[in-house]
């Protein structure tokens, strides 16, 4: 996917109507506590269990990369980073989040959970990630009311927590791939023990908008997510297939002018106008950890009738636990499947007031398209565990960019070279509390 | 000089460490004595505390509960049963707690406050010394 897909949560529309249904909700839950605690009689849970529960998390981290003149960036959302803006750049991996559970009973409870982090507009106000009501049906079986973070892949719901995975950031190639994390609807789970076998099936509906750096909003609508991990024993695989109908309006925008140019304009801007296109993604992940090495490795591809096209990518990483030192070995790869260039509107049919304006629009076209992401990284680091609940983690990640692609770099500089190596190194420190 | 004899300590020390688990006391899993388990395997009880599983092979409902964080005989435990350190026992609970999908056992300050919670809840299990046993619970692994 290219860097012009770069949402992120904005205290929009959207955002004020989820903070009036979790009041809602959260109210009448209240008003239920009485029938929860009836259920609590009945059933096993007893009185240790705590009413309210605060957790937290966070990285204070810093990046350097070789490349000057453009910069990296760990997830979609940052609007610059390590390079061009800073030599050595916090922004890119630090921050930090709290969590506050509420339990109505055994079934039901609540879970608010907010970030700050480098936001799309180069603030750190912090957002809502995580808002819901979840009612635990059976042991095995709950439902959820507000918003989640999408599974996407192995971590994605996680990858903020730098403690709870083995690098200093999950592999960028397939973290890359899909350009929505966050739903605001219903999620439902269910959980199959047979015997030493675990299944757990997964399913997600809902609606998002963010606000994206490079201007105008992401807005997925009809978004649907499903999933089937598998565990046994020190063994996980998980497969996960996502839909939705994808509007980019910074770009709905540019595509419009392409609309002036008659038919071979209309059947340009319908191809490529990311305007409520279907984007699909499908990715199979797996893991062996038995608890002093792990194999890791995750393929997805994702494809948005658009613009961005069709890409794919995987990695596969290893680590060995020796004491409190986890080093690893990381490669991963991302390739576009679909074209980087496109001819355009046909410059000399047209008359000549009108060719400077479409050779312009070819140029934003292929601008556009020539900057969807290829590269593949090699990675190196390891994992401190030297203080109870905190973690150093030093990285070096070797990225080799496709050609003529400025890989997953943004902020592109005059002078900057698409096709070449980088280097970046990182160190990061994640604790939870 | 220096170098080589850090080295040296540094080799006796990893030799210490890896040694350390031979000497520790043995680490028994237990349910209260009322309870209807008899026996459980190192897979089914790591699936209960690792929040895999909400039952006992019966069907019953499971409550786990943890002895305290740092404790000696907790880290045995978990090293034993799911060859797992304290540090990746908590990066495996951060990612269930952070996603809102479960939390960790409970916990019982010491052995004699699990016995405690153990009496009084039979769908509770937890874990002691082996040379605290006594007839108010059962070993089942």
């Amino acid at each position: 996917m290219t860097r012009n897909v770069k949402p992120a949560h904005s205290a929009g529309a959207l955002e004020r109507r989820l903070h009036r249904l979790m009041a809602i909700i959260l109210v009448a839950a209240m008003g239920n506590h009485s029938d929860a605690l009836a259920d609590d009689a009945s059933s096993s849970a007893d009185p240790h269990a705590s009413m309210f529960l605060f957790s937290g998390f966070g990285t204070l981290g810093v990046v350097h990369s070789s490349e000057d003149r453009a910069d990296f960036t760990a997830n979609i959302f940052n609007p610059n980073g390590a390079g061009y803006t800073r030599s050595w750049s916090p922004s890119v991996d630090s921050l930090i989040g709290g969590q506050v559970i509420a339990n109505f009973g055994p079934k039901l409870s609540a879970m608010v959970q907010a970030i700050s982090e480098q936001n799309y507009d180069n603030t750190y106000t912090p957002h809502v990630e995580w808002a819901n009501l979840k009612y635990q049906l059976t042991p095995e079986a709950s439902i959820r009311i507000g918003r989640i973070v999408l599974a996407s892949f192995l971590v994605s719901d996680t990858r903020n927590v730098g403690y709870a995975n083995p690098w200093v950031r999950p592999p960028v190639e397939v973290y890359s791939l899909v350009p929505i994390d966050s739903s605001d609807g219903v999620d439902a789970s269910y959980r199959l023990n047979w015997g030493q076998l675990v299944q757990t099936f997964a399913g997600t509906y809902g609606a998002t908008s963010s606000k994206q750096p490079t201007g105008g909003n992401a807005e997925a609508r009809r978004q649907w997510n499903i999933s089937d991990t598998v565990e046994y024993g020190a063994a996980t695989v998980r497969i996960a297939y996502q839909r939705a109908d994808l509007t980019l309006d910074g770009l709905h925008t540019f595509f419009g002018a392409f609309r002036q140019f008659g038919l071979q304009g209309e059947a340009l801007a319908a191809r490529y106008d990311p305007y409520r296109k279907p984007l699909a993604f499908v990715g199979i992940g797996g893991m062996y950890n038995p608890g002093d090495w792990f194999l890791t490795g995750e393929w997805g591809t994702s494809q948005f009738h658009s613009v961005l096209g069709e890409s794919t990518a995987w990695y596969l990483s290893t680590g060995y636990r020796w004491a409190q030192l986890t080093p690893y070995l990381t490669y991963g790869a991302l390739k576009a499947n679909s074209n980087t260039s496109d001819p355009g509107l046909t410059v000399s049919a047209l008359p000549p007031y009108l060719a400077g304006p479409a050779t312009g629009l070819n140029a934003g076209l292929n601008a556009i398209l020539g900057s969807i992401a290829i590269q593949s990284t090699t990675s190196a680091g390891v994992r401190w565990d030297f203080k109870k609940n905190v973690d150093l983690k030093l990285q070096y990640d070797h990225s080799r960019l496709g050609a003529g692609s400025p890989g997953l770099l943004i902020n592109l500089q005059p002078g900057f070279q698409p096709g070449g190596t980088l280097n970046l190194f990182s160190a990061a420190v994640d604790f939870v509390f | 000089m220096t170098l080589i004899r850090n080295a040296g300590l540094f080799a006796i020390g990893l030799t210490l460490s890896l040694s350390t688990g031979a000497v520790m006391a043995d680490v028994v899993a237990v349910v209260s004595a009322k309870s209807p388990i008899t026996t459980l395997s190192t897979s089914q009880v790591q699936d209960i505390f690792l929040g895999k599983t909400s039952r006992f092979p019966n069907g019953a409902l499971a409550l786990p509960i943890d002895q305290a964080e740092g404790s000696a005989v907790r880290e045995e435990f978990y090293a034993k049963m799911a060859g797992r350190s304290a540090a990746q026992m908590k990066a495996y609970w951060s990612k269930i707690i952070f996603t809102g999908r479960g939390q960790p056992p409970q916990e019982a300050a010491n052995s004699v406050e699990m016995k405690k919670r153990l009496i009084e809840n039979p769908a509770a299990i937890g874990y002691i010394e082996k040379n605290l046993v006594d007839s108010s619970v059962r070993v089942v692994l």
